[in-house]
């Protein structure tokens, strides 16, 4: 906490709780304290002081008790040479400045104060709860991302006009309050001739820092509709608001103490503050969620000309406060949807493509810092489809994310969704990925308009929509030039490598968490696969980043953290949690699950898996079938009937369902012997695998194995299967028996 | 004879009470409760048998098969008549459906909605779930209205789907009533569908789940067995499937051509009064023994037929 921003905050508070006390004596003496006092057309009484303490305030007898623990809150303000952390200190006195800044409003109307009129207008006063319950809504379902408290004045009517046209922009709720040397936003705002009200989501209350208290008057009830908490639990209605309210204050303006004060007291309900003036920083994240104060200077924020400034002000304030605004539609000349991922673009009606044989085209996608990312910009160095000739042509794309919650390891997760982005255009055809991605544009959509820029809308619009839990910022840049291509890709091209080593390294060993994966419950509902970094889900489709990255993304989903707990069986790979976890999402069915074994516990299959495994005990090993493959196999099943009773849910001892990159990790079932127990496996997986397999033969110092594994071509049954393995001297024969 | 011991299974689970009126002057039903399947009273209690509901539109429900629109006669002209004649013959609680707000059937708005709830609610004093068209946007609008109409009254406003169950979930936090959330014959997405309503800060007390119904012939053995699934699921201790079921009975059997059709049927289906009924019962009692706690009918004679089978069944 900056001592002098807590110095300034207790003086501030001092300040406004004696001008209460005063202000209540007065009137007492003039009305007598039974007098009723309240605002208009609420039910909650004076909100904020009966939201935080359930106390109700109908007369003037019952303010004094809230005046009373306002004092009673207020720290000495701090000396010359005192130097202390201040945090709880200023929040108690911002709390004491709510109550004194309620209870003077409410005094004001006893007063005929208030509402306040100015120059022939009258600002609104309080939100009345019919209006509050409606943006309440609003605020819960997500049509309203939060709101902005503004107070003070900006630097130019051109600028107040900017930044509240921004902040409407966004969708966010405007209040509108205080004054620097008498000018206040309301002011320049009416001065510009912008029309104020609950019509236009700009609420003016009043033109002095006490009436910014009806904005957490607002807060405070919301906070009881919607949280459904009873009035007095100030923990709840606090947190609430942090967590639910996506509202912050922005002072204009010079900070006097009664706004620092006002400040401390909108910290409290987790609400940062950002000021355009010079003031001390509080950067660390503790009661807000992020910064508590941000100071901007105004003149200093980079920009053309104080519009642009204004701008990027209102950009700054919602990153601290992680509002998230969602782009409503992809702005692109041509159908955008799920109906136009399968389209192939063929040669006759070919314009443009990227990649493919002989082209060269790649996409990157990195993380860079908040600051280093302008969000929506996208940018085509070089000519466009407009002007380059018809055929082959280079195309580097380059996405640039920047979030809070974004993770390195995430940026491979989201890169490979670029594939399935651009194939939702109508007319678009992307395949491959990485610096083997082949993009097709039909004549028809470049008629229509579409352009290579336009595939930068598509990736930010749906990067921020399906990513937006992780991405904050999207920048997409794409260069048609071939000798910046070329440079780039030796660029990216180390990128990747670097990944695949970050892969490889990426063991079981080496994290404490595995992630769940329960999205097949709707039909096998005792099945949870458990993902480990050495195994990916067995339907392929799923590996652990992947399950990490759609946790942060959608923290009650399919994919959920699995802390590993202690090690059981390093073998078996079985760890206490892990077994935990499965029994209480299999409605307690299985009560152990080990991750390495095919013998004990395996893992449950659900109905998805890419390859069947099942022992064959003939042959004192195991055979391997894919889906692809329809033969019938030396188990005397085809993998269909396989299915039938692997699937479900069901452990079965001896068969098991899993993905096929699983046959090349270092944990593939180790606990029988790895890929020396594999006697038969598909052809086809052979072939999609060789390299792989081959590495893994070396790996095991047998770089002979893949020939001494037989396929449906060599062998459908026990009796066909038994001789090959003689004739080529299997290992398995010779392993300890696997019954 | 030989004494045959009964297997008992031991549930850990219960299914939630979810209770519907019972303030603003309203009669109370609470629904749920069962620490069994259903009817399996040697096992464990069923403190709430299965509740009847009756259904009325604020349209004159125009296109309704002749043996309905006869069994109603003029009260179709009338929410509040409807309303009025159901709860005589028996309806537990009343389901006002506002089909008139259907952006192909009207498309009417708020200010309709309220006038047809304010109806049903004046004319009766049993609990009262009001319904949407299903278009999630429109749902919102006609809801709103109905909500803070019926606050204080404990109505159920449904349905709460994927698209708006924060607008209708908030919506029942600010005025006290129950959700009704609907997901399309699905285990998860009933399940993930409570949670997302809970984490919006509605309890888990005012939240009933429709998992959407079948009827005879029409898919009733998939809606059973995922019913059957989500119960299960509840009773061994899942808390966020432990919501009591409604299933629209009615609207479902109503539609299918052998409820509709009197003529162009083949001869042996017999007569269209007797079996268009048959099939509004066998679904109702199919759909009660998956675990269903409201039903939701149209027939005044499946209505007695459904509760003459529940006093049976229960004992």
């Amino acid at each position: 906490m900056s001592k002098f921003i807590a110095t300034s905050a207790i003086r501030g508070a001092h300040g406004v709780v004696k001008d209460a006390e005063e202000l209540l004596a007065q009137t007492i003496a003039e009305k007598g304290e039974n007098t009723k006092i309240g605002f208009p057309n609420t039910a909650y009484w004076l909100p904020v002081i009966y939201g935080l303490t359930g106390h109700k305030v109908e007369t003037l007898k019952d303010l004094k008790w809230p005046l009373e623990y306002a004092r009673s809150l207020l720290p000495p303000v701090p000396k010359e040479k005192l130097w202390l952390p201040y945090l709880g200190e200023t929040l108690d006195s911002g709390t004491a400045t709510l109550f004194a800044e309620e209870a003077i409003e409410g005094l004001r109307f006893i007063r005929s104060e208030q509402p306040e009129k100015r120059n022939g207008f009258v600002c609104n006063g309080p939100i009345d709860d019919v209006q509050m319950r409606s943006w309440g809504i609003q605020m819960v379902d997500g049509r309203m991302p939060g709101f902005a408290a503004i107070v003070g004045a900006a630097k130019s009517n051109e600028v107040a006009v900017k930044i509240v046209r921004e902040l409407q922009s966004k969708g966010l709720l405007v209040f509108l309050s205080g004054n620097v040397k008498g000018r206040s936003i309301i002011d320049q705002l009416l001065e510009s001739g912008i029309e104020l009200g609950y019509a236009t989501f700009t609420v003016p209350f009043g033109t002095d820092t006490i009436s910014a208290i009806y904005a957490l008057g607002y807060a405070t009830r919301a906070a009881f509709s919607f949280g459904g908490f009873t009035p007095g639990n100030a923990r709840d209605v606090l947190l609430y608001n942090k967590f639910r309210c996506f509202a912050f204050a922005l002072a204009l303006g010079q900070v006097d103490d009664l706004k620092y004060a006002t400040a401390a007291g909108a910290i409290t309900y987790g609400f940062p503050v950002i000021a355009d003036t010079l003031i001390p920083n509080v950067l660390p994240v503790g009661i807000t969620r992020y910064e508590h104060v941000v100071s901007l200077p105004f003149d200093d924020i980079a920009g053309k000309d104080d519009l642009e400034r204004a701008e990027r002000l209102v950009q700054r304030c919602i990153e601290i406060r992680g509002v998230k605004v969602k782009v409503k539609k992809i702005n692109i000349p041509v159908a955008y949807g799920p109906a136009f991922e399968g389209e192939v673009v063929r040669k006759a009606n070919l314009s443009h493509e990227f990649g493919g044989k002989g082209g060269m085209c790649f996409e990157l996608l990195q993380m860079k810092d908040m600051d280093e990312v302008q969000d929506g910009k996208i940018e085509v160095v070089g000519p466009d489809v407009d002007t380059l000739p018809l055929g082959n042509h280079p195309l580097a794309i380059t996405v640039s994310v920047a979030g809070r919650k974004m993770q390195k390891d995430f940026e491979p997760v989201l890169e490979r969704q670029i594939h399935h982005f651009v194939n939702g255009a109508e007319g678009i055809q992307h395949m491959g990925q990485r610096d083997i991605t082949w993009i097709r544009f039909n004549k028809d959509s470049v008629a229509k308009g579409f352009r290579i820029k336009n595939l930068g809308d598509i990736l930010h619009a749906k990067l921020q929509d399906d990513f937006g839990a992780i991405v904050d910022k999207v920048q997409v840049t794409l260069y048609t030039e071939k000798g910046k291509v070329a440079e780039l890709l030796a660029k990216a091209r180390e990128i990747y490598s670097e990944r695949n080593v970050r892969a490889a390294g990426l063991t079981d060993e080496s994290v404490d968490t595995y992630y769940s994966c329960t999205l097949c419950q709707s039909f096998a509902p005792t099945h949870v696969c458990v993902i480990n970094p050495e195994r990916v889900g067995l339907c392929g489709a799923y590996n652990w980043l992947d399950c990490r990255a759609s946790f942060e993304i959608n923290p009650r989903g399919p994919n959920q953290p699995v802390p590993k707990g202690a090690q059981v069986d390093t073998n078996k790979g079985e760890w206490d949690n892990v077994n935990k976890f499965v029994f209480d999402n299999t409605q307690m069915t299985h009560k152990r699950m080990t991750l390495y074994s095919l013998m004990d516990a395996p893992m449950t299959t659900c109905g998805c898996c890419e390859c069947v495994m099942v022992l064959i005990p003939e042959a004192n090993g195991v055979m391997i079938v894919s889906r692809d493959d329809y033969s019938m196999t030396p188990c005397g099943m085809t993998f269909t009937s396989l299915m039938g009773m692997v699937g479900g849910g069901q452990q079965t001892p001896g068969m098991m369902g899993h993905g096929k990159y699983y046959i090349t990790s270092k944990k593939f079932i180790p606990a029988e012997g790895g890929l020396r127990r594999v006697v038969w496996m598909s052809s086809n997986l052979k072939e999609e695998l060789t390299e792989d397999l081959k590495a893994v033969c070396e790996r095991l110092g047998e770089p002979d194995l893949l020939d001494k594994i037989a396929d449906e071509k060599v062998a459908t049954t026990v009796e066909e299967l038994m001789p090959f393995l003689e004739t080529k001297g299997h290992p398995a024969l010779t392993m300890p028996p696997l019954l | 004879m030989p004494k045959v011991e009964v297997p008992l299974e031991k549930w850990s689970g219960k299914v939630r009470e979810v209770t519907l009126g019972g303030s603003g002057g309203r009669k109370g039903l609470t629904v749920g409760g069962e620490a069994t399947l259903p009817f399996l009273s040697f096992e464990g209690a069923m403190p709430h048998p299965p509740s009847v509901a009756i259904e009325v539109s604020d349209t004159p429900a125009s296109e309704w098969a002749a043996p309905l629109r006869q069994a109603w006669g003029d009260a179709l002209e009338d929410p509040g008549a409807w309303a009025k004649k159901a709860a005589e013959l028996g309806a537990d609680l009343i389901v006002l459906r506002l089909n008139s707000a259907h952006p192909e059937q009207g498309n009417t708005g708020p200010e309709q909605a309220k006038a047809a709830a304010e109806k049903v609610l004046a004319a009766v004093n049993l609990p009262v779930v009001v319904l949407g068209p299903e278009v999630p946007e429109k749902d919102n609008e006609v809801l709103m209205a109905v909500s803070d109409l019926a606050a204080g009254q404990r109505i159920g406003l449904g349905y709460c789907m994927e698209k708006n169950y924060r607008t209708i979930a908030a919506s029942c936090i600010a005025n006290n009533h129950v959700a009704l959330a609907k997901t399309p014959i699905d285990l998860n997405l009933a399940k993930q569908l409570n949670i997302l309503i809970s984490d919006v800060g509605l309890s888990a007390d005012s939240i009933i789940m429709d998992p959407t119904t079948g009827a005879l012939g029409y898919g009733l053995e998939y809606t059973y067995s995922v019913m059957e699934r989500l119960r299960l699921a509840a009773l061994v201790g899942d808390k966020m499937t432990a919501m009591p079921m409604f299933c629209t009975v009615g609207e479902e059997s109503w539609r299918q051509k052998e409820s509709k059709f009197a003529e162009g049927v083949p001869p042996t289906w017999g007569q269209h009064d007797r079996r268009s009924l048959v099939w509004e019962q066998i679904t109702a009692l199919a759909l009660i023994n998956a675990g269903a706690d409201i039903v939701v009918l149209r027939h005044p004679k499946t209505v007695d037929a459904v509760k003459a089978a529940i006093r049976k069944l229960a004992g």
